[in-house]
């Protein structure tokens, strides 16, 4: 189109066109830009939802307040760049400082009065809000206005990445999401306590129904024998008052075993209690558990066949003989007369391998491990006596020393109980 | 029993406990003198100057074992704990404070005696007076420092002897293992107890009938030994 190769207009008409034109290509170019600029707007909304989201699914899969927190902290410093801490309260509602060594990008200089003020106020403060806007750093309120869980403090590397209304408003849903996870949380942990609430209710009640059962016997025993014995007598042979005499005291005696046990079990279920370890050997435990229950054992042949260079255990002595006590209790109680038990040993790594084997009836059906629950019984004990309290102890005694107990019927019959004991302090 | 009255202080607060040990001890032919709380007790004890103290750790005002401690201040009596037995740690409080044994309660009758007859014996005869220990057929001179009998010769190492000798200064009373440990290998030992399980382990394989189940040598958990020479072990029964 003439004239070329310069911008005069040779033609008003070509003018016009050459407006057009001009307008077209500019409205074109804004549009491009502004694609550009939604795309780039897209992909940043994209970035910060995946951000959110990768928070989200760490925060879900984490247990525990404050490791929660460490890891909202990780990633609302990487998001919005800047140091960043979650306070959580006490039980008293007050805010402390996270007890756990904090990582780099941790705020350390929070300033627990404002973030006090936040928490009880349920409203953010410092810079970019109306409370406290010249303060370095800003703290937004987790959790809903029901119930405060905690507060987010974040001082940026600059206050505009964070005070821009998008930014802004970004931070305020991670807030929301570390809230929701906090109140999860809080909720499991309500559950949970519920639960142990429960649990204790029910171990109490079964505790007081088994003992009393288990206390009636021998108590109505020994006030038999006890008032046969004053009002008769002088009329009794003196083999009878004997034995009279002698039901009373081996009642007793049962009876202070299971006094002891039900201590022992309240011992341990108040926490780990404290072991008095030392080396021991192993046969000399045994023998003493033996030599106690010599009267129980007297039907039973019994053999200790331990290896002559059987190492030494590091374990609670009075403890472990209660551990071979109770499993031997356990054949006298489950085994006819005349059953033979043979007590063996063996080193392995960093343990002392004990079977306590017998050739008795063997376990009752079910679960083995089920044998080592409070308050279990097999199905048919009938009258035997026993609350189901001895595995259990068995069972936490050893775990107390980090060691593992089983039960199992042995391919000959019979049944074998083994547990295993640390060689070396842990 | 020819010798003289022993006399017997009991300390226990619950008066059926009382009444079980007065009678089990007059029976035996001890005089028993009773009280009922430590204040009592060490006035008793004072005022009798018994052989034997008997006393029971729960006490109403005082801690038993700071009974045992103000006792052992002026007084060399043996005292015997009554204790329960998953009271481990009041056990090992009492054999620090001074106290010389304990009786598991609830106690068999002929335990409990044969601890006091023990105790008494040991505290008649003074330390390593008494010459000779029969474990069956072995015979243990102390003032000779042999040990002779049994179907083979007995031959004891000497690290063997000095804890057998330790154990037969105090038969039938227990002796702490940390007393052991000090008086043979030394107090820069303490702690090593490895090295007294095996030793006694072989001092079993050499004088006890059945090792795997020791008569003579017998083990109190956690705490140590106790000899039971022939003796006591026959009054036991």
């Amino acid at each position: 189109m003439p004239p070329r190769y310069t911008f005069a207009v040779s033609d008003v008409q070509y003018l016009v066109t050459f407006g057009v034109m001009l307008t077209i290509a500019l409205t074109i170019a804004t549009l491009v830009a502004n694609v550009r600029q939604q795309t780039r707007v897209a992909g940043a909304r994209e970035r910060r939802t995946a951000m959110l989201y990768a928070m989200s699914r760490e925060l879900a899969a984490t247990r525990g307040r404050s490791s929660m927190a460490e890891i909202a902290v990780k990633h609302v410093a990487e998001v919005f760049l800047c140091e960043a801490v979650v306070l959580l309260p006490d039980a008293n509602g007050k805010l402390h400082h996270p007890s756990a060594p904090p990582a780099p990008v941790s705020y350390r200089g929070s300033d627990l009065a404002v973030a006090q003020w936040v928490h009880d106020h349920g409203q953010r403060a410092g810079f970019g809000s109306d409370t406290l806007p010249a303060a370095p750093a800003l703290y937004l309120p987790l959790g809903d206005d029901q119930r405060a869980l905690g507060v987010l403090g974040v001082l940026p590397q600059s206050q505009r990445r964070v005070t821009l209304p998008e930014q802004l408003h970004l931070l305020e849903t991670f807030a929301g999401q570390i809230g929701l996870a906090l109140e999860r949380e809080n909720l499991a942990a309500q559950a949970e306590g519920a639960r142990v609430a429960a649990q204790g209710e029910s171990l109490r009640n079964t505790l007081l129904a088994s003992i009393s059962h288990d206390l009636r016997t021998p108590l109505a025993v020994m006030a038999g024998a006890g008032s046969t014995l004053a009002t008769h007598g002088d009329e009794l042979d003196a083999a009878t008052r004997r034995s009279l005499a002698v039901s009373i005291e081996s009642r007793a005696r049962e009876m202070s075993e299971l006094i002891s046990n039900v201590l022992d079990l309240t011992r341990f279920e108040s926490g780990s209690p404290a072991l008095r370890r030392d080396w021991e050997s192993v046969d000399d435990l045994a023998a003493v558990a033996l030599q106690r229950l010599d009267a129980r054992l007297a039907g039973h042949s019994i053999s200790l066949q331990l290896p002559a260079d059987l190492p030494a255990v590091f374990v609670d002595a009075s403890l472990v003989v209660q551990v071979f006590a109770n499993l031997l209790d356990n054949v006298a109680k489950y085994t006819p007369p005349g059953c033979a038990v043979r007590i063996t040993a063996q080193a392995e790594a960093r343990f002392v391998r004990v079977m306590v084997d017998d050739d008795g009836p063997g376990l009752p059906a079910g679960d083995p491990a089920a044998l080592f629950d409070k308050f279990h019984r097999g199905a048919d004990e009938g009258n035997i006596a026993g609350v189901g309290l001895g595995l259990a102890i068995c069972r936490a005694i050893v775990q107390a020393h980090g060691g593992e107990i089983r039960a199992s019927t042995r391919a000959k019959g019979g049944a074998r109980f083994e547990f295993t004991l640390p060689m070396e302090p842990a | 029993m020819t010798q003289a009255m022993h006399q017997v202080v009991v300390v226990e607060d619950e008066p059926g406990i009382r009444d079980v040990l007065r009678v089990l001890l007059t029976t035996a032919n001890y005089r028993v003198v009773e009280a009922e709380n430590a204040a009592r007790g060490e006035l008793e004890a004072r005022a009798h100057k018994p052989d034997l103290l008997l006393l029971d750790l729960g006490l109403p005002d005082r801690d038993g074992v700071d009974l045992i401690r103000r006792v052992r201040a002026w007084s060399a009596v043996p005292i015997i704990v009554l204790s329960a037995r998953t009271a481990e740690d009041q056990k090992i409080a009492a054999l620090d404070a001074g106290a010389d044994d304990y009786v598991t309660k609830p106690f068999a009758a002929a335990e409990l005696l044969a601890r006091v007859r023990a105790a008494l014996r040991r505290n008649a005869t003074g330390e390593a007076k008494s010459a000779t220990l029969a474990l069956g057929s072995i015979a243990i001179d102390l003032s000779r420092r042999e040990v002779t009998g049994g179907a083979a010769p007995v031959h004891l190492t000497p690290l063997e002897y000095r804890v057998l000798e330790n154990l037969a200064r105090h038969p039938g009373t227990i002796v702490k293992q940390d007393a052991l440990i000090r008086e043979v290998w030394g107090p820069a030992q303490l702690g090593d107890t490895r090295s007294l399980r095996v030793c006694i382990r072989n001092l079993r394989s050499k004088l006890e009938p059945d090792p795997s189940r020791p008569r003579y040598i017998v083990t109190e958990a956690g705490l140590g030994y106790r000899l039971r020479p022939d003796e006591i072990a026959d009054l036991d029964s």
